[in-house]
């Protein structure tokens, strides 16, 4: 169904230095650097699969989607679509096909979704049966009466992606490419998303790939995972195992009665961050269970959460691991790897602003 | 063909039903419009004034007023049609939604060009019939039913010309990210389409004729009303109109072509 190639984006942008003097120099002179967003990705997808599509930011995602979709020319290498070249934009491509995306809307905003619907029904010359059928189908499966007869500027995110997702499929795509579709919505909305997407690919035997930085997205949704990180490859296989290759580890988010924490806490776990009466320890799986209740007997324990290691980890370990394999005889090994252990303590930091709670437990 | 003409009326549709939400907006536009319309005359009366004749050479005040009637004809047509529909552009660009446009299986030119008009702008076309009416009365000559259709065929022709304007400069909106002093510069160009093209000299005349085609769009369809235009200064402007079509297609491709492989 689909076929990718050492395929290859790369952008030229001029570069902008910070500060006055080099922005007027800037408007004269102008360096130009190259951005490989992908950079020589090869995967093969059966027709009727749900795969993700795993990565940090700027990992180049979106612009795989976009050149699978036919909206991006590739720089190089080869894309075949349903033994369509999507970059031709072919009428008869672009029927079997949708890209749905999390932080764009294709809906008019001042009018009802019905009326978008109603003009996508005449471009993808959808004929009137079909239309009423699909349109039922869909309003029905995601409880959209009412909402589809509202404007969409006031709807709620989360009603306003169901829309979206109608309007998207009023034409009955084989093929679905779904940016991020759950960004921004809260845990019961994503459900919900979820179990539709699941529904339509069941039903309707739709090839669908789906991009997004929600582990737990991915994981319920797609029995095949790419990890991509700086427009490469670097996993394919499922959750399952990617975790269990990578970082077979949980994390324990701890928050004290009081403002102090105990001495002796690295002996229960790694602490990977401290705070104000707070600590995240990360243990391997087989001791969470010990850990937990040695910790709740001896210590005013408030508040705890069990959680994944950061997806963010998760793959810089996992992008450390190919690089050094990658550059083992290579002199500069040590200093790429220096810089992911970088970026590691970074993303700890920011992991720890928005944890991502997996088990809610509430202290005695 | 029968597909884009329901494309045509779906959007239209849908134009007007946004207009009808907002009721109040509705007849207030209508009456502004109106007041517009009737401001494009203000000038003549200026030049006009008192009993002084004849200040622009060959044109008499009901003969400008045919040229100001062709004016306010395509300002409709701009303000209710082209730039409403061309705006939405500017914004799909700047917010990344035109790439559900073009991930549409129809052409993507044909599908912004046709997303929005101003119905209520139909009011400043009954402004614009008006004076018309006016001019001729003042003229005291009816014109015949060939000048008529020359003329008809004339403002058709500008339209075509001025919507070709507008694409190239929807066309820079994918180059540069602000292009509202564009349009703004080209609205006010487009401005002096009020005056006949003989009360500009030299520089001018050439510019308002052949680089900004002003004195095809209003000027000739007075003089084809008027019964005084060659078969030669038609030519021209079909020439002038086919190649302004032909180019503004091809800068349209080619800009999708460079958003499409987003070299910026
Ligand atoms: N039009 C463009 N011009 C230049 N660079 C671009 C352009 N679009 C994307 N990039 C760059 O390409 C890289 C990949 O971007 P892409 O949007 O594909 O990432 P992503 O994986 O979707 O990230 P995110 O998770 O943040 O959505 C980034 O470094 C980005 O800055
Ligand atoms: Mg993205």
């Amino acid at each position: 169904m689909i076929d990718v190639d050492e395929l290859k984006k790369h952008y030229s942008v001029f570069r902008r230095e910070p500060g006055l003097k080099n922005s007027l120099k800037a408007l004269f002179f102008r360096k130009k650097t190259e951005v490989k967003a992908v950079d020589g990705l090869s995967f093969h997808i059966a027709e009727g699969k749900r795969v993700g599509f795993l990565g940090p930011n700027g990992a180049g995602k979106t612009t795989t989607l976009k050149m699978l979709s036919g909206l991006l020319y590739p720089s190089s290498g080869k894309v075949l679509v349903d033994g369509h070249l999507p970059y031709k934009r072919e009428a008869r491509f672009l029927k079997k096909i949708i890209l749905v995306m999390g932080q764009k809307q294709q809906l008019l905003w001042d009018l009802p979704p019905l009326e978008t619907l109603e003009l996508n029904r005449a471009i993808y010359e959808v004929p009137m049966p079909v239309f009423r059928k699909r349109l039922h189908a869909l309003t029905e499966l995601l409880d959209i009466g009412p909402q589809l007869r509202t404007p969409t500027r006031q709807l709620s995110l989360g009603e306003r992606m169901k829309c979206e997702l109608a309007a998207g499929l009023i034409h009955g795509p084989k093929l679905l490419f779904l940016d991020e579709p759950t960004i921004g919505l809260d845990v019961s909305m994503q459900q919900t998303i979820r179990e539709f997407i699941r529904s339509y690919n069941e039903k309707e035997g739709a090839t669908l790939i789906l991009t997004s930085h929600d582990m737990d997205d991915v994981e319920a949704l797609c029995p095949r995972i790419l990890v991509i990180d700086k427009g490469r490859l670097l996993f394919d296989g499922s959750v399952a195992q990617l975790v269990a290759q990578v970082k077979p580890e949980k994390r324990i988010a701890l928050r004290f009665e009081g403002n102090s924490l105990p001495e002796n806490l690295d002996s229960y776990g790694r602490v990977v961050a401290t705070g104000a009466g707070e600590a995240i320890l990360q243990l391997g799986l087989e001791k969470v269970s010990e850990v937990l209740s040695q910790l709740l007997a001896r210590f005013p324990v408030k508040d705890l959460t069990v959680e994944n290691p950061p997806l963010e980890e998760v793959m810089s370990e996992l992008f450390s691991k190919h690089t050094l394999a990658e550059n083992e005889m290579a002199e500069h090994a040590l200093a790429e790897h220096a810089l992911t252990e970088n970026e590691r303590a970074e993303n700890e930091m920011a992991e720890r602003e928005t944890p991502k709670h997996e088990v809610t437990a509430k202290a005695p | 063909m029968w597909r884009y003409g329901k494309l045509f009326w779906i959007q239209l549709k849908a134009s007007l039903l946004l207009s009808m939400q907002y009721r109040a907006d509705f007849f207030v536009d209508a009456v502004i419009s109106m007041f517009w319309a009737a401001t494009a005359l203000a000038p003549l009366w200026v030049v006009y004034g008192e009993k002084v004749q004849g200040q622009i050479p060959g044109w008499g005040l009901g003969e400008a007023m045919l040229v100001v009637g062709c004016f306010v004809f395509l300002q409709t047509v701009l303000e209710g049609a082209i730039q409403p529909s061309l705006q939405t552009v500017i914004e799909h660009i700047r917010k990344g939604t035109l790439d559900f446009v073009l991930l549409k299986p129809a052409d993507a030119q044909f599908l912004v060009s046709t997303a929005r008009f101003q119905p209520w702008k139909a009011s400043s076309f009954l402004a614009s019939m008006a004076i018309f009416a006016v001019a001729f009365a003042r003229i005291e000559v009816w014109p015949s039913f060939g000048n008529l259709a020359r003329g008809a065929f004339l403002l058709l022709l500008a339209i075509g010309l001025l919507y070709s304007l507008w694409i190239w400069v929807v066309s820079a909106a994918f180059v540069v990210v602000k292009v509202d002093n564009l349009t703004f510069l080209l609205g006010s160009i487009f401005d002096v389409g009020r005056w006949p093209i003989s009360i500009f000299r030299g520089f001018f005349r050439l510019l308002f004729t052949f680089v900004i085609p002003t004195a095809f769009m209003t000027t000739f369809p007075a003089q084809a009303l008027l019964g005084v235009l060659t078969y030669g200064q038609l030519a021209l402007v079909v020439v002038c109109t086919v190649i302004f079509a032909v180019v503004s297609r091809w800068v349209w491709l080619r800009s999708i072509r460079r958003y499409t492989s987003a070299s910026s």
